[in-house]
């Protein structure tokens, strides 16, 4: 697609599109929404490359327990070892490259190929194979051909992160400020542990997953895209991002954004406004909080859940969590489930409840975005006018006293977050 | 992180196979993300879960192997290195 | 049990050709209101303790306890169906073009007075994003009122639910 009027997209010596003349500070080029080859080159510069989310350890709670889950276009094996760690394994036999792990999920000590019997540990080790005379015997070629290890793995507050890179920034250093918003969630919990045990819902989208990742802290589509779902049900969710909401848009740097509502929360100084409800109709939630809390609980009670994007593909929204899986420039997937708080089973089985009512296939919110989603796909494909505007509330940001970059409730202040990391991740050597 | 289920009330349907030298309660566990067996040595509350593919490799364990393990030295009342 | 005693609870032929009769002119009222969404008449099918449930995954164990594609009572579908008649609901708008077949009906059993009743579907749905064929098993739990029959369970266990799904916003 012609950026410059020369008809060419300009490129870089190893034939790589100069990403500098396609992101800018306030606006986007199409093409990258679009183009097959920029995406094989996201893949290798951000999927395979830094932390990308692959599950909670909740989901492999018991030794042996495991799950299959991606990161990028990788099939991954999310196990538990009998040492208590989580490991991620490529899904793919070191002999001929059949899958390995067929059923989602399972609970085995080992895992066995089906096509010529490969038998593995959980922690990735060839065990031994069927009539090993034809390889000179036991103890010849084992230790040579193992499951392919993700090289990096670690859990923040049970979140669980792989990245295919042998070395690069830690998981602390990648999380950076958004660490203390999953730190926010858990302490939502009387015993400050989230879990994510009520399965997962799969949502195919036929869009890029970036136009996902930059709508998840957009504050300024709600009133749009869902003013159905709100008029219904008289939802006051639309007022919190409208421009005379205090709530503000807050770049979290390295690519991961929030839409802090607590401003708003605080104004209303109301436990539990948060989640639609007063704490007199979840009492027994509210006094274990405050036995585990003690005087600080109002505030958190006040205060709520986070709505932060963690990049690439994580979207914590108050009381559901969302995956990103990208499957070609046009396509992705998109997982829901709900929060569980340990400790809280008077919330979780509303939590459940109001997911399964918002989010989804049917859901009567994401099914909305998804429809946006798909029909702007559509749209970036269109020659003219080139750009997407990122500009909205650039004239207003200011500096917050964490020295974070912060916009008002419906500006566009994390989508150019999100902008800038991706672009010293895709023109870095 | 990892809470082990190894308390009676999250063991299914099973068992107790006793004789004079030993103890050991079997039962079908459903707290994984699959099914395994959860045996538990009811002389010293010490509990040991097989999954299906360990389970069809003691079956198919010849006897001479299995007698091996039965060896006190072998594992648990070994002394010394090695 | 005797043979007496089994022809004595046992229905005549011709009450049980009857019965199976009305469960599918029931059904395919059912599927043709959805099909042309006819939101008032759907709406008023069901009891005031239904459950519309469209099952996700392999697990129908606590299904309150677990995601669903749609696990609405009697208020959900009503907010559901507000949602559709604003005409901004934008999955919904517009309306997808719509056709289901239902086939495979019989009554599985009975349960505190409702009929359980079985069907196989296929469904194909237009909208500009293209054709998307559908298919699955309904299991209907149906309530006898005077000499009409009311709705107070609808599964749809659709054969790709273990899969990424499609938006699915009109009435399954």
């Amino acid at each position: 697609m012609p950026v410059d009027g020369s008809g060419q997209v300009p490129v870089l010596a190893a034939d790589r599109p100069d990403y500098r003349r396609l992101i800018e500070r306030a606006r986007v080029h199409s093409s990258v929404y679009t183009d097959p080859q920029i995406f094989a080159d996201e893949l290798a510069r951000i999927w395979y490359r830094t932390w990308v989310f692959v599950g909670h350890a909740s989901e492999v709670a018991q030794p042996g327990d495991y799950i299959r889950t991606t990161i990028g276009l990788q099939d991954v094996i999310m196990a538990r070892g009998t040492d208590g760690r989580v490991h991620l394994l490529l899904n793919r036999c070191a002999h001929r490259g059949n899958l390995v792990c067929e059923a989602q999920r399972g609970n085995a000590k080992s895992f066995r190929c089906p096509y010529h019997g490969w038998t593995y540990r959980n922690t990735g080790e060839l065990i031994g194979f069927p009539f090993n005379q034809g390889y000179g015997g036991k103890g010849t070629i084992e230790a040579e051909l193992s499951l392919a290890r993700v090289p990096r793995v670690a859990e923040y507050q049970g979140f669980v992160f792989g990245s295919l890179a042998p070395d690069g920034p830690d998981l602390a250093e990648h999380l950076g400020e958004a660490a203390r918003e999953l730190d926010r969630l858990a302490r939502l919990s009387p015993e400050g542990r989230v879990e994510l045990t009520a399965g997962w819902l799969r949502h195919r989208t036929r869009a890029n997953w970036k136009l996902l990742a930059e709508n998840e802290t957009d504050g300024y589509h709600p009133q749009f895209v869902h003013g159905s779902i709100f008029s219904v049900t008289g939802s006051p969710i639309g007022a919190l991002y409208s421009d005379k909401s205090a709530a503000v848009t807050r770049s979290l740097g390295r690519g991961h954004s929030e839409n802090d509502l607590r401003p708003e929360f605080r104004k209303a100084g109301e436990p539990m406004r948060w989640f639609g409800t007063t704490a007199d109709r979840v009492p027994a939630y509210a006094a274990a909080m405050r036995a585990a809390h003690g005087p600080a609980a109002e505030r958190i009670l006040i205060e709520g859940a986070p709505h932060v994007m963690i990049f690439p593909n994580l979207f914590v929204a108050e009381i559901q969590v969302f995956v990103i899986q990208p499957l070609s420039a046009g396509e992705c997937v998109q997982h829901s489930t709900a929060v569980q708080l340990a400790g809280a089973p008077e919330l979780n089985r509303r939590m459940v409840s109001q997911s399964v009512g918002s989010v989804g296939p049917a859901g009567m919110l994401l099914a909305d975005d998804t429809e946006m989603y798909e029909r702007n796909q559509r749209g970036v494909a269109m020659l003219a006018p080139e750009w997407l505007d990122l500009r909205r509330g650039l004239a207003r940001e200011r500096i917050d006293e964490r020295g974070l970059r912060i916009g008002g409730a419906t500006d566009e202040t994390g989508m150019r977050g999100f902008w800038q990391h991706y672009l010293s991740l895709m023109e870095g050597a | 992180m990892t809470t082990p289920a190894d308390g009676p009330e999250n063991s299914g349907s099973g068992g107790t196979v006793a004789s004079e030298f030993a103890s050991v309660a079997a039962a079908v566990d459903a707290t994984a993300n699959g099914p395994r067996l959860r045996l538990e040595d009811l002389r010293t509350g010490k509990v040991r879960f097989l999954d299906a593919l360990e389970l069809e490799t003691i079956v198919w364990l010849p006897d001479g192997h299995l007698t091996q393990l039965l060896d006190p030295s072998a594992d648990r009342w070994r002394e010394g290195p090695g | 049990m005797s043979a007496s005693a089994q022809e004595t609870h046992d229905p005549p032929a011709a009450g049980r050709e009857q019965a199976l009769r009305q469960v599918e002119q029931f059904i395919y009222r059912e599927a043709r209101l959805a099909d042309e969404h006819d939101y008032d008449a759907w709406e008023a099918l069901w009891t005031d303790d239904a459950l519309y449930w469209v099952p996700a995954g392999g697990d129908l164990t606590v299904p309150a306890e677990r995601m669903s594609v749609i696990y609405d009572n009697r208020s959900r579908i009503s907010t559901r169906l507000a949602q559709l008649r604003t005409g901004r609901r934008h999955a919904q708008d517009p309306p997808s073009q719509l056709r289901r077949v239902i086939s495979n009906i019989e009554i599985t059993g009975e349960d505190h007075g409702d009929i359980i009743a079985a069907a196989n579907f296929i469904a194909a749905e237009s909208r500009e994003r293209g054709v998307e064929l559908w298919a699955g098993r309904v299991i209907y739990r149906l309530r006898p009122a005077g000499n009409e029959l009311r709705m107070a369970g609808k599964q749809v266990l659709l054969v790709n639910r273990d899969q990424p799904l499609p938006t699915l916003a009109f009435l399954i």
